[in-house]
């Protein structure tokens, strides 16, 4: 479904290249559920954006259903951001319809669906209030639901929860599950919580500190459904944890320094 | 401490309470700025009556400062009485010259605004000449404006939108330029083409800061027609001030600056209004 063919991007400065990403080949199966792990600045966003056809890679192609990604969103692509996308002037239903309206769908259809999206997110009664009067959790549901109405193949979520409470997270990552496990996407999710990747996704790949490769590959084969909840306590977690951590922690140590002197922007 | 369900009418008490407890320290407040008032109306009223303090201080003598009372009466005079009528073509000269001073201030300024915001080779151009023209002393360019637009309302006009459109092309182009490089990509995610992020992204956003604006911009075009009436006009309430003058009328002077404070205060309270309605959706902008 998606294929990275020996993808690297360099950011040029007045003095040097600076390779962001050195060389990364993998290729993800239609509906899984993949999430890429790596240390600050190790070019996960980056991958992301070459994916997303928001920037060209240096070197290497994309292909997403077969077709190469060239500067243009691939079809049947969805983005959700760390950053909150809601636009603040509609309502939270005009929103969800956004991409309808976009695509000229009728507006009995577009009613009709935006409703049906409004219960999947367990935000029925809030569709005519302003993004404003809802919590965060709350806007990330609908910017998730503004990218289900366009029934996208593949989401990309880059660090959707980064910005959220313990609590909020959780409950959204059981949503999530429910969702993929209903519509059967394929997904790549981008985070920096270990603990949130091995809970949901059917692989894991981590990345190295730039330039970055894929330094390990690691099928989580717990079966599905998960509960978010009692998951973490199994056995089986702690395994697969364990034997991502002893790598990620390793790169978490060698790009310590660089940390300290850059802050993570927190948005 | 435990957790107490309330009953519903204890709750209704409660936030009564609350509402009742509100509503008294609002009264209070008014009561304080109401007396404040009357004081200092009292001060000048009884104060210009002094006779040491007439001859001695200027602020106090009647001549300068007349006092409420035959202001009032100017005032009554210009509404009811002998001179019914006279205030009004005035009134209604300035007003409309506000408004369209204002209008076209805003709307000129929201179009520059945001066609710069788009080209950025154009703004940086023109923004050295723009910048300039911003930091004059506008206030020296009345005299200029009269002498090529005359006595009527074309000078009144230019002059307000001199002023304003600075004003609102600053915050619309800011506020433009201030647009998330992830919202647009986001919303290109679903399916839009650039036509449309123009038209639910771009200028929703840039609205809001133009919108933002209002409020100054209709006190600044008030400004601007008055500056404008004093300079050279034949209507209009700063005509009226200046006629008062010249007449050392200060009776007059002291009716057509109530009058003018009166609509003053009043347009900004109706353009916040407006603006919290446009802007309903933001509340980080309506608490400016």
């Amino acid at each position: 479904m998606v294929e990275i063919d020996g993808v690297g991007q360099v950011y040029l400065t007045r003095e040097r290249e600076i390779w962001a990403i050195e060389d990364i080949t993998t290729t993800i199966a239609k509906g899984e559920f993949v999430s890429i792990v790596g240390p600050s600045g190790c070019g996960k966003s980056t991958l992301l954006n070459i994916l997303a056809g928001f920037i060209a890679p240096t070197k290497g192609e994309v292909r997403v259903a077969g077709v190469r990604v060239q500067n243009k969103i691939p079809p049947g692509l969805g983005y959700i951001f760390q950053k909150d996308t809601v636009l603040p002037w509609y309502r939270v239903r005009d929103n969800v319809a956004l991409g309808l309206r976009y695509r000229g769908t009728p507006e009995a259809e577009i009613k009709e669906k935006v409703a049906s999206l409004l219960a999947l997110g367990n935000l029925e009664g809030f569709g005519d209030v302003y993004p404003y009067q809802l919590s965060g959790g709350m806007r990330r549901r609908v910017a998730l639901l503004m990218t289900l109405a366009c029934d996208p193949s593949i989401l990309l979520l880059d660090e959707p929860f980064g910005a959220l409470d313990t609590h909020t997270k959780t409950l959204l990552h059981r949503e999530l599950i429910g969702i993929w496990r209903k519509m059967g996407q394929t997904i790549v999710l981008v985070t920096h919580n270990l603990d949130e990747a091995v809970t949901l996704s059917d692989r894991v790949l981590i990345l190295s500190s730039p330039p970055s490769r894929v330094i390990l590959d690691h099928r989580v084969d717990m079966p599905h459904p998960r509960d978010v909840f009692t998951v973490r306590e199994t056995p089986a977690f702690a395994h697969h944890f364990q034997a991502i951590w002893r790598v990620l922690g390793e790169q978490f140590k060698a790009s310590g320094v660089e940390e300290l002197r850059a802050p993570t922007q927190v948005a | 401490m435990s957790d107490r369900p309330l009953h519903q009418e204890e709750w209704a008490a409660r936030i009564r309470e609350v509402d009742r407890a509100a509503r008294n320290e609002r009264i209070r407040v008014l009561v304080w700025q109401i007396s404040l008032l009357l004081l200092m109306l009292a001060v000048w009223e009884f104060g210009t009556r002094v006779p040491w303090l007439a001859k001695n201080v200027n602020i106090f003598d009647p001549f300068f400062v007349s006092q409420p009372s035959r202001v009032l009466a100017k005032l009554y005079e210009w509404i009811f009485g002998a001179k019914a009528g006279i205030l009004w073509p005035h009134l209604f000269s300035t007003l409309g010259s506000t408004f369209v001073g204002l209008i076209v201030a805003v709307a000129t300024g929201f179009a520059v605004g945001m066609t710069f915001s788009q080209h950025r080779r154009l703004a940086a151009v023109l923004s050295p000449f723009i910048v300039a023209l911003n930091s004059l002393p506008r206030i020296a360019f009345v005299p200029l404006i009269t002498m090529i637009f005359g006595l009527g309302m074309a000078s009144k006009v230019a002059t307000a939108w001199f002023i304003v459109f600075f004003l609102v092309f600053f915050n619309t182009f800011k506020g433009a330029l201030s647009i998330e490089r992830e919202l647009l990509e986001f919303c290109r995610t679903l399916g839009a083409s650039e036509r449309q992020i123009t038209w639910t992204v771009r200028i929703p956003n840039a609205l809001s800061w133009t919108f933002a604006a209002l409020p100054n911009a209709v006190s600044f075009s008030l400004i601007g027609v008055v500056l404008s009436e004093f300079v050279g006009s034949t209507t209009g309430m700063g005509y009226l001030i200046i006629v008062a003058l010249s007449t050392l009328n200060s009776a007059e002077m002291f009716a057509a600056l109530t009058v003018l404070s009166v609509v003053g205060v009043t347009l900004v309270m109706l353009f916040r209004m407006l603006e919290q309605r446009l802007l309903r959706w933001a509340p980080e902008f309506r608490e400016q």
